[in-house]
């Protein structure tokens, strides 16, 4: 057998290997592309037939729905809730997975499988009795009710995921650290803090964007006030009398997307390391 | 020990009193989260249990008076209820073996090594953090009926027109379409860190001993994979029984009942029908039942983990 052969199948393979991959991000990514185009079109050039992919772009969409329907307004109140609810979960979460992970409790083994189990408990059976609470507390359409109600996934997410970040550093770290006389709040906020800045911040972006898109709870607790972007765009979706208003929802669903991907792509390196990680290490 | 008691009585109080502050520092780190998680995740739940088994009064909000297992009995009777838990346990069928399988294959191609792999593998991660109820929206518009692009493309190849929101099977496809375009990504991540983590010499020796590709993908990948398939479908489990906002945004439960998913049933008949009690009772049923198969998936899991 000439020794030609099997290298050369296998450069073939390889070749296929990529494209066939190059092409699966790109089926993949199109309906993105799709509605970036479609919120720059006019609503003459959305309903054609056949679809069509030249036109005159405009922002009108923009300009004229945002106003109408308070977008900035909406995408404030989102910006102040998800950046609220992540500073409050890195803040506990961290501490905490802190504790589960370094320092001995007696329990630890039994929180950290309340911790994974509940993750498992659905929204819908805390949206529930958090309405009925934010609303005899007269709670409801308030920031801060929405930040609380995220804490109930987020706390628990960051919990474990900087748990196994923690379990990663070395225990030379703190031991040092008390023998210098350090507390061990000392230890925490002076050595182990610093140092697990990048994964504290990528997990802080991760927390922001899961508040960023939640849903079910942001429709339960707010109605006027408080109202985030996914419940706008759930509304122009659900708007089914008058028909569903295309330019607006590609217009709003591409504001909402754009920084959240553009912060996904940032730490989109520790990202798959460290979420996975989190995963693959429960 | 006990010696320093009996010989030094003031300074075993110190030493208690150094254990205490010892104790207090410990759990202070615990305090945070366990303060919040109390008042937002373990009383609500256990308001929940209360409101179930109790009538509530619309004008105060308030539980009225105890009904025992009344909410239950109705609950478990309404045949709309056994039909959403159904029809979620048969979008969980399909969707998530589907997402497996994809991601993982997936992932397999996007991590051929080249020097545009960085850029591949990151651009694939934009459908993950497209909020769901965007993506619901968006590919209502790409499945329109009429207008949408999906039938065009599918015309030109000679398929269709497809009512893909008309029809009780092609709903529940585009629920899972819509899914698996979301959440595949997702798969891929976590199948790409578990790739990466496997140890390249044990492949290298297979080889060097001649093994072929049966024995290589039978006795040497798959017992490295498994506990990474096994932890992804964990997570990808936690995921799925929350579907709410791609129904929601897309199918609306629809054609009929077709899509009406557990979550999306007990918010309607909670939010738009005043139905609390019962959403109550429905609620725990819930719970309890995604309780109990998340614990036994991980259980599975690290048994797997064990085996292999």
């Amino acid at each position: 057998m000439s020794a030609g052969n099997p290298r050369r199948r296998r450069a073939i393979g390889r070749q296929v290997r990529i494209w066939s991959g190059v092409v699966v991000c790109a089926l993949f990514l199109f309906p993105v592309f799709w509605m970036v185009l479609t919120s720059f079109k006019l609503q003459r050039d959305i309903f054609t037939s056949p679809p069509t992919l030249f036109f005159t772009p405009t922002i009108q969409t923009y300009t004229t729905y945002l106003k109408f329907a308070d977008v900035p307004g909406r995408i404030l109140n989102t910006v102040i809730v998800s950046v609220g609810a992540g500073l409050v979960s890195i803040v506990a979460g961290a501490m905490a997975g802190y504790a589960l992970a370094r320092v001995k409790l007696r329990g630890a083994t039994t929180i950290g499988v309340l911790i994974l189990l509940s993750r498992g408990v659905p929204p819908i059976a805390l949206a529930v009795p958090l309405f009925l609470v934010a609303r005899n507390l007269e709670l409801t359409d308030k920031h801060i009710t929405l930040i609380l109600a995220y804490c109930t996934f987020l706390i628990p997410y960051v919990m474990w995921l900087m748990r196994g970040f923690f379990l990663s550093l070395p225990r030379e770290l703190e031991e040092s650290a008390t023998i210098d006389g350090c507390s061990r709040f000392g230890a925490f906020f002076r050595i182990i803090v610093p140092i697990s800045l990048p994964g504290l911040i990528s997990t802080f972006i991760f927390s922001v964007i899961l508040a960023w898109e939640e849903l079910l709870f942001a429709l339960v607790l707010t109605s006027r006030n408080a109202v985030t972007v996914p419940v706008a765009v759930a509304g122009i979706a659900a708007d089914m009398i008058t028909g569903v208003n295309w330019g607006a929802l590609c217009a709003v669903g591409t504001i909402t997307v754009l920084p959240v991907v553009v912060f996904a792509l940032a730490v989109q390196k520790w990202l798959i390391k460290g979420l996975a990680d989190g995963a693959t290490k429960g | 020990m006990s010696g320093g008691r009996a010989a030094a009585p003031g300074r075993t109080r110190s030493r208690r009193v150094t254990r205490l502050i010892d104790t207090v520092s410990r759990w202070g780190f615990m305090l945070p989260a366990f303060v919040i998680l109390l008042a937002v995740l373990a009383y609500p739940i256990l308001y929940t249990i209360e409101i179930s088994f109790a009538e509530l009064d619309l004008g105060t909000f308030l539980p009225s008076e105890w009904v025992g297992w009344d909410n239950y009995e109705t609950v478990l009777s309404d045949e709309r209820f056994w039909h959403s838990l159904k029809v979620t346990g048969i979008y969980l069928a399909f969707a998530m073996p589907l997402q497996m399988a994809l991601g993982f294959g997936i992932a397999f191609l996007v991590n051929a090594d080249w020097r545009g792999r960085g850029a591949v593998r990151a651009l694939f991660l934009i459908p993950m953090v497209i909020a769901p109820v965007v993506a619901g929206g968006l590919w209502r518009m790409l499945l329109d009926p009429l207008w949408g692009l999906s039938n065009y493309l599918l015309g030109l190849v000679g398929i269709g027109p497809l009512d893909w929101f008309g029809d009780a099977t092609l709903g529940m496809a585009t629920v899972i379409i819509i899914d698996t375009w979301r959440w595949t990504p997702f798969v891929t991540l976590i199948a790409t860190a578990g790739l990466m983590s496997l140890p390249r010499d044990v492949f290298e020796a297979a080889e060097i001993d001649g093994a072929n590709w049966w024995v290589m993908l039978r006795h040497v990948t798959m017992p490295l994979l498994v506990p990474i398939i096994a932890a992804a479908f964990v997570v990808r489990w936690l995921g799925a029984v929350k579907m709410f906002d791609i129904v929601l945004a897309s199918t609306l439960g629809g054609p009929g009942r077709a899509t009406n998913v557990i979550n999306l049933f007990i918010y309607q008949e909670a939010f738009r029908g005043l139905k609390f009690a019962e959403s109550a009772a429905m609620s725990i049923v819930i719970l309890v039942l995604t309780m109990i198969l998340t614990g036994i998936f991980l259980r599975g899991t690290r048994h797997l983990e064990q085996r292999y």
